[in-house]
């Protein structure tokens, strides 16, 4: 694990994030569009659970005021001038990450569904070097919100199509909540789907030559916003999403220098 | 009616001379039009090229010919012009990321200045 601390950065603390006598550098991006009511509740319990991680919401365009209420929470915002979608802004928190050397890059989403107590599930795989993109997994143990019976059976044909495409079972493909190492961030820095990034990005991984791991966690229902996911295009993300993961199999895909 | 076919062709090139000297059309494009415009012009005015052109591939109906060239010549446009989009696209993507990074970062030194 390549762990470093700089100066300006020295506030890391917490037993979670200790590992093996060194300190990483983690950033929590929070994509958010329109998440006004949502995205001060997100900041404070990321702050609570995960003091010394550094907060980054990427204000995707909003036409709320989702800047000013993160900004007055203390976190750092990056405001996009045009909606760019959840890839395209998460891809910016990846750059951003890549940029300043972090570590870690965790994506917890803006509309409060995950929660940040079980932030150093997803990042303990991550920080021990067992893999390099760690996915928070409603399916494993089957608890909290699980989503409803449509979208459930969407996801299971997706994960079905994913572990076969990775030779891996991977339970949650949609979930949004996940730790990247560095070598994932140099990879989603280049190259990041812009509509539906988070099946694509799994599969991804895996032609660079990395590891995925899913790990348990629990997930509560939206506390605020609407889904960038609603019934009408629900038909459309399952075609989309396919039809990616088939063109994404047609893509060249350089594999990683695994080293630390 | 061959006359109509020449005034056709002709006014189809003072249009693109007229959008490339306002700079409505980049070089690279202007080419292309312009090399379509001339092969038009040549074609209304030696209407029998094409028929030859028709004898020599075996069609039996000339202005077929025509429309298959035309339709082909549409065809790999589009698919050009979506090349192009694609590579607008990412680099808009590019830029509003760039500029929201920028953004933040000079929000941030002017912030550690006061």
């Amino acid at each position: 694990m390549n762990a470093v601390i700089s100066k300006m950065d020295g506030t890391v603390s917490g037993e979670s994030l200790l590992q093996g006598g060194t300190f990483s550098k983690i950033l929590i991006i929070i994509p958010a569009y329109n998440e006004e009511h949502s995205i001060s509740h997100v900041i404070h319990d990321v702050k609570t659970h995960c003091p010394s991680a550094h907060i980054l919401v990427i204000n995707d365009g909003s036409k709320d005021r989702t800047q000013e209420v993160a900004e007055a929470n203390g976190a750092a915002v990056i405001t996009l001038p045009t909606n760019l979608g959840i890839g395209g802004a998460m891809q910016t928190g990846y750059r951003y990450a890549h940029r300043y050397g972090y570590d870690v890059a965790v994506q917890v989403d803006g509309d409060g569904q995950h929660k940040a107590e079980q932030l150093h599930l997803i990042l303990s795989p991550v920080l021990s070097g067992k893999a390099d993109l760690a996915i928070g997994s409603r399916f494993i143990e089957q608890t909290g919100f699980l989503s409803s019976a449509t979208r459930r059976v969407g996801i299971k044909i997706l994960s079905t199509i994913v572990s076969a495409m990775t030779r891996k079972r991977v339970l949650d493909v949609t979930s949004g909540f996940r730790a990247a190492n560095k070598r994932a961030i140099a990879v989603f820095q280049s190259d990041y789907a812009t509509d539906y990034p988070e099946v694509d990005s799994i599969v991804l991984i895996h032609r660079s030559g990395l590891r995925t791991s899913e790990v348990a966690v629990v997930m509560e229902a939206r506390t605020g916003g609407t889904s960038s996911i609603n019934a009408m295009r629900s038909v459309y993300y399952m075609i989309k999403v396919t039809l990616a993961l088939f063109i994404r199999s047609l893509k060249a895909t350089k594999p990683v220098e695994v080293q630390p | 009616m061959q006359v109509l076919w020449i005034i056709t062709s002709v006014g189809f090139l003072f249009v693109l001379i007229m959008l490339i000297n306002r700079r409505l059309l980049r070089e690279q494009y202007s080419m292309l039009w312009l090399l379509f415009g001339v092969v038009m012009l040549i074609l209304s005015v030696r209407v029998q090229i094409i028929d030859a052109l028709a004898d020599a591939a075996g069609i039996d109906y000339a202005p077929a010919l025509l429309f298959l060239v035309g339709i082909l010549f549409c065809v790999a446009l589009i698919l050009h012009l979506t090349v192009i989009v694609s590579k607008l696209s990412e680099k808009v993507i590019r830029l509003t990321q760039e500029l929201g990074i920028l953004h933040h970062e000079l929000h941030e030194r002017k912030r550690s200045d006061s």
